[in-house]
């Protein structure tokens, strides 16, 4: 039994155990662990009291903005569990030019989400090619109710005013695209105004045309402007499930 | 006339004492073991960080229905908490905080005795109760206190034994007479051994095998509801500020203090008991739960040894001194 | 064997009763009894009850419980003869603890709710003839040694513990010690007896191919 302790240090145990440490040293850690939790301040939130500080990314509740939305039905078709409903029709808009073609556009008439049945995986806010939705940190729209959880468009809406502001871009970062394809129309303008000036602005390389959906770092104001410069370019992009029958 | 208002108003002092020291000691379990878990605990009830949790506690249990099983022995499940719950008032009676006559609810004249004795019945209400719900968690719950009470009243017994030996006297108050501070060392390992085992007895974390809500539902007490289930609660509580009090009087010195002995002897008794009782707390907040052959083991195989060493020890230096 | 035990007891509370109301005064006699001789008669009249049920219940764990009625009620007499000690020792060792045991014995068997209807022996009248017998025996021996001393119960108490300690020490040394040998040698039988019962159930577990032995079972 005389097994030699592997950090030959003498065997404190008659029976050649290797050397522990003094009897009851871990029963006294458990006392020293409690103790110092005691001392310390707890965790608890107190949340009806306090309210709870939410990171900017915690997906409280679904935000629309409408203006962005172009009922490519996009959100409602990958939603897994179908919690979406989406109505809209079809108006024309008369040619803008004298002898231009009419254009017709989709117009929304209902965009509801059921919260009862929605499991926050954010799909629809991925797949959004408009930017359309939004995560909030909103969280306290429980009901007594269950039908009351389906949000409708103006619910919807006014959640859209609870979306915090996207952090800002690292520094050294590439420019958002929205500004660059805005500072690239305004440069055109200019150079088509003159057309001496400013050529380098021409030759810098075309964004990637990929549909990427950055979306927070696009400013508040740039959205309807750029839903605006975006959409025909987009109207005939590749994009196989944009329903825009 | 005299002696009649004195009697009354002693044993009002002590049934108060009874009431509100095992809802302050239940109070401060809540709020210490929720600290020691990073929680805060209850902060509602009463306002200022929930000191009225208890009160508000006591209000649900009595509005509770009193539900005795039909398959109980009626009598005996409704007697149980009675049982459990007077014997540590009895001892509460002859526990001293004081020195002099004025400072203990009635001199009883083998204290020690008297004590250790009455605390035993308490265990009885357990069984009464384990046995009579007719329920075979309560049965097995009832049968581990049975076990876990012969195993740990022997050591407790004779870490008693040792200190009244020490005293040469087994009167609770004769016993703080006869203290000298070197008592202390000379008597550490009973006074753990008596406390450890007291804890066992009272079935507190991490002793508490018996009642084992995860595993056997409370053990004795899973039929219980309402006012009745309250007063085994209460039953414990009263148990912690008992097991307290009584290591305080025979192993800390009572009412001694390194200063201010004249008059203010009381406060020192409660400091320690309020000490103790946070080790009570610190203790169940920071073990698991033995298991049952652990339990066993602890008791024949380390304190009844280490007791009867004490006893030893305490005969040795006993006759040595004189 | 509970019957004639219970009866026993209940025959010596009886003795004590009578011991005690005909010693207690200051002359001795039935007449004129002070309150503390009332409250003994009393109290010895519930004791002698809870005893008698105590042996005619047919529902065992209520006999447990009724034994604890009991034997407190012979603490309380104690304590009423100013044996302090004694009485303390009663409830400490008997109610804490025998009946605990007992309790934990009845727990362990199939002792169900109601009343258990084989709970009668048979020899019902051969037990009630023997108690009877030894109660009469004890009433007997008793009066007979104490008929003309009688406790002083105004004075110092004849039963503190200083008192008993000197007694038990000085003059009852040797009966003492021999009692303690008598618990000892029943403590050293019991652990023989358990050894035994090991070592059998290890030589047959290891003779059974497969089967657990001991030492798994021990762990």
């Amino acid at each position: 039994m005389s097994r030699p302790s592997p950090d030959h240090r003498p065997a404190t145990t008659p029976s050649g155990r290797p050397r522990r440490s003094v009897p009851g040293s871990g029963l006294a850690k458990g006392l020293a662990v409690t103790l110092r939790t005691m001392t310390r301040k707890s965790v608890t939130a107190q949340y009806p009291d306090a309210q709870p500080e939410l990171p900017p990314r915690s997906r409280g509740v679904i935000g629309l903005f409408e203006e962005n939305c172009t009922v490519c039905m996009l959100c409602a078709r990958e939603c897994p569990d179908w919690c979406i409903y989406i109505d809209s029709h079809k108006e024309t808009i008369p040619a803008a030019t004298p002898g231009g073609r009419e254009r017709s556009r989709n117009v929304l008439d209902r965009f509801a989400i059921d919260f009862a049945l929605c499991m926050y995986c954010g799909i629809c806010i991925e797949v959004c090619p408009f930017d359309a939705l939004f995560w909030s940190p909103e969280f306290e729209y429980a009901e007594t109710d269950i039908r009351d959880l389906t949000h409708e468009r103006d619910k919807l809406r006014e959640w859209m005013w609870t979306v915090p502001a996207p952090p800002a871009l690292d520094p050294g970062a590439e420019e958002p695209k929205e500004l660059a394809a805005a500072r690239k129309t305004t440069e055109k303008l200019a150079t088509a105004a003159q057309p001496e000036s400013q050529p380098p602005a021409q030759s810098k390389p075309q964004p990637p045309a990929q549909p990427e959906s950055e979306r927070p770092d696009r400013a508040e104001s740039q959205r309807p402007a750029r839903t605006e410069s975006e959409r025909p370019a987009r109207g005939g992009a590749t994009e196989p499930g944009e329903g825009e029958s | 006339m005299n002696d009649v208002l004195d009697v009354t108003l002693r044993l009002l002092v002590v049934f108060v004492v009874f009431l509100t020291f095992p809802l302050i000691i239940g109070q401060t379990e809540h709020k210490v073991m929720a600290h020691m878990q990073g929680r805060l605990g209850p902060m509602y009830a009463g306002g200022f960080h929930g000191w009225a949790q208890l009160v508000a506690d006591g209000v649900k249990f009595a509005q509770k229905e009193d539900v005795v099983p039909a398959g109980a022995d009626r009598r005996i499940f409704q007697l149980a908490p009675a049982v459990a719950l007077l014997p540590y008032l009895l001892v509460l009676l002859a526990i001293p905080i004081g020195p002099g006559e004025g400072a203990v609810g009635e001199v009883v004249d083998a204290g020690v005795f008297f004590v250790l004795a009455v605390m035993g019945v308490g265990v009885l209400g357990s069984l009464m109760a384990g046995w009579a719900s007719a329920n075979k968690f309560s049965l097995l719950g009832g049968l581990r206190t049975a076990a876990q009470l012969l195993a740990y009243e022997l050591p407790m017994l004779l870490a008693a034994a040792s200190v009244a030996m020490a005293a040469g006297t087994v009167s609770l108050p004769g016993i703080l007479d006869a203290f000298e501070w070197w008592w202390l060392p000379w008597q550490i390992v009973g006074a753990i051994v008596f406390f450890v085992a007291g804890l066992a007895e009272l079935q507190r974390p991490p002793f508490d095998m018996p009642v084992a809500d995860s595993e056997i539902i409370f053990g004795a007490y899973t039929e219980y509801t309402g006012l009745r289930f309250a007063l085994f609660l209460l039953a414990e509580y009263a148990g912690i500020v008992v097991l307290c009090g009584l290591t305080t009087v025979l192993f800390l010195g009572g009412w001694h203090g390194p200063w201010g002995a004249d008059g203010l002897g009381w406060v020192w008794t409660l400091l320690k008991t309020a000490i103790l009782a946070f080790v009570v707390i610190w203790l169940r907040v920071t073990y698991p739960r033995l298991r049952e052959d652990q339990l066993q083991k602890l008791s024949w195989t380390l304190l009844v040894p280490l007791s009867l060493a004490q006893i030893a020890l305490t005969g040795v230096v006993k006759v040595v001194i004189q | 064997m509970t019957l004639s035990t219970a009866m026993a007891t209940a025959a010596h509370t009886m003795t004590s009763t009578a011991h005690t109301t005909t010693a207690a005064a200051d002359t001795p006699g039935f007449l004129s009894p002070t309150g503390v001789e009332i409250a003994f008669l009393l109290v010895g009249l519930v004791t002698f009850g809870a005893a008698i049920v105590t042996v005619t219940t047919r529902q065992l764990v209520h006999a447990a419980l009724w034994l604890v009625a009991t034997l407190g009620g012979l603490a309380v007499e104690y304590l009423l003869l100013t044996a302090e000690f004694i009485a303390w020792v009663q409830v400490l060792i008997y109610v804490g603890s025998v009946v605990v045991l007992l309790l934990f014995g009845l727990m362990l068997t199939k002792a169900p709710i109601g009343r258990s209807p084989d709970a009668d022996s048979g020899n019902r009248w051969a037990a009630l003839t023997v108690a009877v017998a030894s109660a009469a025996a004890l009433i007997w021996v008793v009066v007979d040694a104490f008929r003309t001393t009688w406790i002083d119960l105004d004075g110092a108490a004849a039963g503190s513990t200083e008192v008993t300690g000197k007694a038990l020490f000085q003059n009852w040394v040797l009966p003492f010690e021999a009692l303690s040998v008598l618990l000892l040698a029943a403590l050293v039988g019991a652990i023989v007896l358990s050894r035994k019962a090991k070592a059998d159930a290890a030589a047959t577990s290891a003779s059974r191919p497969g089967g657990r032995s001991e030492k798994e079972g021990a762990r």
